[in-house]
């Protein structure tokens, strides 16, 4: 269906555009459109299907509340195994964040104050455990846990950790490139006036590079309640299982319309969240130059 | 690499290095003058927590699945692996016999890795193309919708991307509304989900586009309007302007871009299981088929060192070209 | 042992520098080559022998069983099986009867699930294996021995199941059966008539006039099996590697040329909705398929046909206690209560589609009562069946490996 689209995108930039800078681009603008509703239609209507009154995804039967509130068994309100993932995803988001941010920020300090060989290479294996595919990470994970390191159970202790260490290069990438742009002027000059490396620190570097480490947990946050392949790789007793899990193996079997539902309760609860999240940021960012999303795109 | 800052630290001390000593020295005493001097410890501690998380959850796993690889497997106990942590005692008869299904003409891995090029090729030229056009209407053109534009495009990073995928497979499915829509033009029924090579491409461009717009459009949007203008003050046409300013100033974006969105292509499996079939299986579904399989575990992990290996290519090239861009910064 | 020599050294390395990565010369040091060298490392050598038929097993007890006066415990009592392969609303009866919390816990397959009981990851109270891992269960003392007392209800099932005992478990000194079930194709009686899939049997599943209709099973054992029998043998546990290799060319020319699938809910869920006309099927799914059909579809659009008994092919999943169970006294409770005739022919004929070996069940009354829908007659497995048909036996490693290789294959 976006055949069409992208036969379109390859005559971009469009050419009538160079001959009159100002004219609307309208390929451009259609482009855009059509991408807009490629992204965002199934969304909407997975969401809309949630309320169907029937097994079927595809097929409207008509509106009910059947997979929210009504089945007995198989709606949200009387799942507790589906109310477990989706609690089970919420919490691991959370470790995750707590565990990742901190120590991620810390390492960009480090690697941008502290020059050597060293450094260069911890930031080397940093950008290494950034770029590499997940499978592979998780894998390894799965392996190491169950042969070398198994004192970490599977589950949330080993789900936690595998995100951790596959989560702690998106802070340490986007301060550090916050890290970069402020230079360490700043810090100097309040050292200049007598503040203790610890102290410049806390009341100078760390507002500054404050909204990065906002961006960061949102970021952080997103992804792991995006993730499947490392939580999958990881996952214990059926209590440790995610709604991604639960998505992935209902889409293999017989999918209900809760599955829809159990969905829109995360991209509630997400946007909600993030919403939030922004405004904070928005705050926090008020009075410097760098533009809002700028620093989530650092990447 | 794998040893870490501090086990380094003392052999840098050891050696006899006057010349950097001095200038230390000389650093310590024009410190102590402005009072901005750290104990040398000081900043290398900050990296510590990060650094254990990596040696022990990144750099030790890579060397237990060479261990697990090149061991072997205890069946009586359900086929559990048996790693040989000694290189000596190192067997590599199931990795080479992995490996050898990759090429020749019995290898039963060749049309899974020719597959896997094909498909992460195609999809991600698709985003690049497609990604460019929509970053650069963002980034250029819109300006009364401009945020609500961005939100829409950064939406979808809030949606897990199996329930995205999930979406599209109840479209695409029989009776679905792709199959009407379809329908009069003589495809039959169920044959979008039965493992088309065009569906499995169009789900992956669909799940990882967002990550190859977002770095282009912040790259085009920190260009400075009034650049483009100069360039054409000075005689450029529109079309030069873009091909020597606009493109060239995107262009580490667009090396980021095709990183994070081209490097998990080639570990996705779930794509494929939800919308295509055996006949559409990638390098992942390979990893995943044989994780299920009880005394799999062996070739699970000789699979996973030969991933390793090919995507280590890409990932250094971008890891130089990342630390050139910050050089010349 | 080698695993608590690794563990041990690690934790040491861990403690003794809490930033320095270990050393690998010191793990190495520690290692000598697994498996060897060490004797007794652990699992005594394999001295059960693999369970058929003909040479029944009686497993050795590795405990005694838990005294018949232990006092029901608090729970909550963690269950272990399939997805979706059991009545809810049976277990909320059990959970109301005896006071307790039921913790249903989950796997997609068998490897999965047994992976999981052995590395200790899940230590469940009932725990529902096949067959086939039981020799290596008992042999890892993984199972504990039941408690006959506390089992009055086995009467219920088929005698050969107390007595002698089946063959695989004589005695019944682990197990208890949990259902029964054949290997057959599962059609759409309103695309093709019973007539034409009793003329093609097996062939049905490789018949290009259903092409892209056509669903197998992801499961190598089942498919691989099943292949076999269509390519005309009846080794559905050979280790002929040229039978083994006509079955994947087989499996292969169907996916290729006739755009035959791999499933997991081809049956139960797909072939209700229509999207397969023909699909290899555990007579289970299509009983179970039954309460997925669309609202506007009617039942007798399903059909299943089998082999004749003999060269048909039947199994029978299982219900054991682990050893680990941390609620053994409340484990039998459930076992009882799921072979108590009630339970179990409500848990069958209201949800689960997957036939209980109750004495009182009897084939013809099924279709009578409308538990089995009149077109599924061969759904039916009857007591004569489970002892005169062809069976899937535990897979000597070194089989298991080709086989694995076949299905390997298949599926890239």
């Amino acid at each position: 269906m976006s055949v069409g689209l992208e036969a379109a995108a390859t005559t971009t930039p469009a050419r009538g555009y160079f001959k009159n800078p100002w004219r609307k681009p309208r390929v451009l603008q259609g482009v855009t459109i059509g991408y807009l509703l490629w992204s965002l239609l199934p969304v909407v209507i997975a969401v809309i299907f949630s309320f169907n009154n029937g097994r079927s995804r595809i097929v409207w039967q008509g509106f009910s509340l059947r997979w929210w509130t009504a089945d007995p068994f198989d709606s949200i309100l009387h799942d507790p195994i589906m109310q477990a993932a989706i609690v089970q995803t919420y919490k691991l988001a959370i470790l995750v964040v707590l565990i990742t941010v901190p120590i991620g920020t810390l390492f960009a300090i480090a690697v941008d104050r502290w020059h050597g060989r060293p450094a260069r290479g911890a930031n080397f294996v940093m950008l290494l455990s950034f770029v590499v595919p997940e499978i592979i990470l998780g894998t390894s994970l799965f392996i190491l846990f169950t042969t070398l390191l198994t004192v970490v159970n599977l589950g949330t202790p080993a789900q936690t950790l595998g995100l951790a260490v596959f989560q702690v290069s998106y802070p340490a990438v986007i301060v550090r490139a916050r890290l970069l742009t402020i230079g360490p002027e700043y810090e100097e000059a309040a050292m200049d006036l007598g503040a203790t490396p610890n102290q410049s620190i806390r009341r100078i570097l760390l507002p500054l590079i404050s909204p990065a480490i906002l961006a960061s947990v949102a970021l952080v946050f997103a992804d792991v309640v995006d993730n499947f392949v490392t939580v999958n790789a990881l996952s214990g007793p059926a209590s440790s299982e995610t709604i991604a899990q639960k998505i992935y193996s209902a889409s293999r079997a017989s999918p209900t319309p809760e599955i829809n539902a159990a969905a829109t309760v995360m991209l509630i609860t997400t946007l909600t969240i993030v919403g939030v999240g922004l405004l904070l940021y928005r705050r926090l960012n008020r009075g410097q130059r760098s533009s809002g999303a700028s620093d989530l795109m650092q990447l | 690499m794998a040893r870490t800052s501090d086990a380094t630290r003392p052999d840098t001390e050891s050696e006899p290095e006057p010349p950097r000593r001095r200038a230390r020295r000389g650093e310590r005493q024009a410190a102590a003058e402005t009072g901005v001097w750290y104990p040398r410890w000081y900043w290398p501690s900050f990296s510590l927590p990060g650094v254990v998380v990596l040696a022990f959850l990144f750099v030790l796993p890579a060397y237990v699945v060479i261990s697990v690889a090149f061991g072997t497997t205890d069946f009586e106990r359900f086929g559990r692996a048996v790693p040989y942590y000694a290189p000596w005692w190192w067997s590599f008869d199931t990795f080479n016999q992995t490996l050898s299904q990759f090429w020749g003409p019995d290898a039963i891995y060749q049309d899974a890795l020719i597959r896997t090029f094909a498909f992460v090729f195609s999809a991600s030229a698709i985003c690049l193309v497609l990604g460019y056009s929509v970053a650069y209407f963002t980034a250029r053109k819109t300006t009364k919708y401009k945020g609500l534009v961005l939100i829409l495009l950064i939406s979808p990073l809030w949606i897990s991307y199996l329930m995205r995928i999930y979406a599209w497979q109840g479209l695409l499915d029989t009776g679905g509304p792709i199959n009407v829509l379809l329908g009069p033009f003589g495809f039959r029924e169920t044959d979008l989900l039965s493992g088309l090579p065009v569906t499995v491409i169009l789900g992956l461009v669909y799940g990882y586009i967002p990550f190859m717009i977002l770095p282009i459009y912040a790259s085009l949007d920190r260009i400075q309007e009034n650049l483009l203008e100069a360039g054409r003050d000075l005689g450029a046409s529109g079309r030069q302007t873009f091909w020597r300013v606009t493109l060239p100033m995107s262009r580490p974006a667009i090396l980021t871009g095709l990183v994070i969105v081209t490097l998990p292509m080639f570990g996705d499996y779930y794509t494929n299981d939800l919308l295509g079939s055996t006949r559409t299986q990638m390098f992942g579904n390979l990893i995943a088929v044989q994780n299920e399989l009880s005394g799999g575990k062996t070739r699970t992990a000789s699979l996973v060192i030969i991933l390793s290996v090919i995507v280590l290519v890409p990932m250094l090239y971008y890891l130089r070209e990342t630390r050139r861009a910050s050089e010349r910064a | 042992m080698e695993r608590h020599w690794s563990r041990r050294q690690f934790l040491g390395r861990a403690a003794g520098s809490a930033v320095a990565v270990p050393s690998l010369a010191a793990i190495l040091a520690a290692c000598s080559k697994p498996g060897e060298g060490s004797g007794g490392d652990g699992s005594p050598a394999s001295d059960i022998p693999i369970a058929t038929l003909d040479d029944p097993v009686t497993l050795p007890l590795n405990a005694d069983p838990i005294p018949a006066d232990t006092p029901i415990e608090s729970g909550p009592l963690i269950y272990y099986n399939w997805a979706d392969y059991i009545y809810k609303k049976e277990i909320a009866k059990f959970e109301e009867k005896f006071g307790v919390e039921v913790e249903i816990t989950t796997f997609n397959n068998m490897e999965e699930g047994i992976a999981k009981v052995e590395s200790g990851q899940v230590q469940p109270d009932v725990f529902f294996p096949t067959k086939g891992y039981l020799r290596r269960l008992v042999q890892n003392d993984l199972v504990q021995p039941l408690q006959h007392e506390l089992i009055p209800n086995i009467e219920n099932m088929w005698p050969i199941y107390s007595d002698p005992g089946p063959y695989y478990d004589r005695e019944w000194r682990y197990t208890v059966p949990y259902t029964i079930y054949t290997w057959g194709v599962a059609y759409r009686r309103d695309r093709v008539t019973d007539d034409e899939i009793a003329a093609q049997g097996w062939d049905a599943l490789w018949n290009n006039e259903y092409e892209g209709e056509i669903s197998l099973y992801n499961s190598y054992g089942d498919t691989i099996a099943v292949a076999i029998l269509r390519n005309g043998s009846l080794e559905v546990n050979t280790d002929d590697p040229a039978l083994i290799d006509e079955a994947k060319n087989a499996v292969l020319e169907t996916i290729d040329q006739n755009g035959a699938r791999l499933t997991i809910n081809g049956v139960y869920a797909k072939l209700p909705a229509g999207d397969y006309t023909v699909a290899e099927s555990w007579s289970g799914d299509i009983v179970g398929a039954q309460w997925y059909l669309p609202k506007d579809v009617d039942w007798d659009v399903l059909g299943y046909w089998r082999p004749d008994p003999g060269q048909s092919m039947t199994d029978n999943d299982l219900i054991a206690i682990p050893s680990g169970a941390t609620n053994p006294r409340l484990a039998h409770e459930f076992i009882n209560f799921f072979l108590d005739e009630r339970v179990a022919y409500d848990n069958f004929r209201y949800w689960n589609g997957y036939q209980p070996p109750l004495s009182s069940i009897e084939p013809d009354k099924l279709i009578a009562d409308g538990v089995v829908p009149p077109t599924l007659p061969m759904a039916v497995v009857s007591q004569d069946m489970f002892a005169q048909d062809l069976t899937p036996y535990e897979l000597p490693p070194e089989v298991d490996q080709l086989w694995q290789a076949a299905w390997t294959e298949i599926t890239s």
